[in-house]
């Protein structure tokens, strides 16, 4: 609880941010944490996955087999979707560590949800083939 | 329950290190993960699509691609700044808990021994395409 209580008071107070007057700064810093926390709990299955090839050539390849199936394909978009986020955001708040963009922390938010959105659609596009085929 | 830290204290256990690091693996990880991905997801597109490859992912082309030293070096170094990165991560979200961050050292230690493990564990799984 403590944990909790103390992380949303840090960043969820309830007055909007100084700048740009919207709570952009709290979503921000809300997706930055989803994404890191998600994408560490992929990194440890994906491992896990990879390992399977120490059980041999035709194990590794049946896994990777079902992993290529549609269902997955689209899991696939999620994943770059929050490694793309959790990227951009990560050089917003770099920036922002060198005094660059301080008063338009909200309009750069929302670039990068812009750019993800993009970059996730262009992915999304080109595996269409795969996410319809038989 | 204990008292909350506050701001100061928080940030003063991340250290400068860490937070530094925190940096330097991430803009590494945008070059190397933008490789990995184009690799994994998109370089054998075409080939799957028009029926010569079966697969995007397969032993057989992973292990090719691992015969180039370059791709062996990106693999290892995907490794090792992704767990480093993404450990600290979670050390930085656990040293806002009040009763983690009075034991940090010990906290610290144990993320880095997990860590240590699943790059032993990580590499051996690679070996296997290499060897």
């Amino acid at each position: 609880m403590a944990l909790s209580l103390r992380t949303w008071s840090l960043h969820g107070s309830a007055s909007p941010d100084r700048n740009s007057g919207t709570r952009a700064g709290w979503w921000a810093w809300f997706l930055q944490r989803l994404t890191g926390v998600a994408l560490v709990g992929y990194l440890f299955l994906h491992i896990l996955v990879i390992s399977t090839v120490q059980a041999g050539e035709d194990t590794f390849n049946s896994v990777l087999i079902v992993l290529q199936k549609p269902f997955f394909v689209v899991l696939d978009l999620l994943l770059i979707a929050a490694v793309v986020y959790h990227g951009l955001n990560g050089v917003r708040v770099l920036l922002f560590d060198l005094g660059i963009g301080l008063k338009q922390q909200a309009g750069m938010f929302w670039i990068c949800m812009v750019l993800t959105t993009i970059i996730t659609a262009v992915a999304g596009y080109f595996s269409l083939p795969l996410i319809f085929r038989n | 329950m204990a008292a909350p830290l506050t701001e100061n204290q928080a940030t003063g256990v991340i250290g400068f290190w860490p937070w530094f690091f925190q940096r330097i693996s991430g803009l590494l990880l945008i070059a190397l993960l933008a490789v990995h991905i184009w690799m994994g997801h998109f370089s054998g597109l075409r080939a799957v699509i028009e029926g010569s490859q079966e697969e995007l992912v397969l032993y057989s082309i992973v292990q090719q691609r691992l015969a180039q030293g370059l791709f062996v070096f990106v693999d290892f170094s995907l490794l090792g700044l992704v767990l480093y990165h993404g450990l600290n991560g979670m050390r930085n979200i656990l040293l806002e808990w009040p009763a983690a961050a009075r034991r940090a050292q010990a906290m610290t230690l144990g993320l880095w021994v997990l860590g240590a493990a699943t790059f032993v564990y990580g590499a051996w799984a690679l070996l296997a395409f290499i060897l």
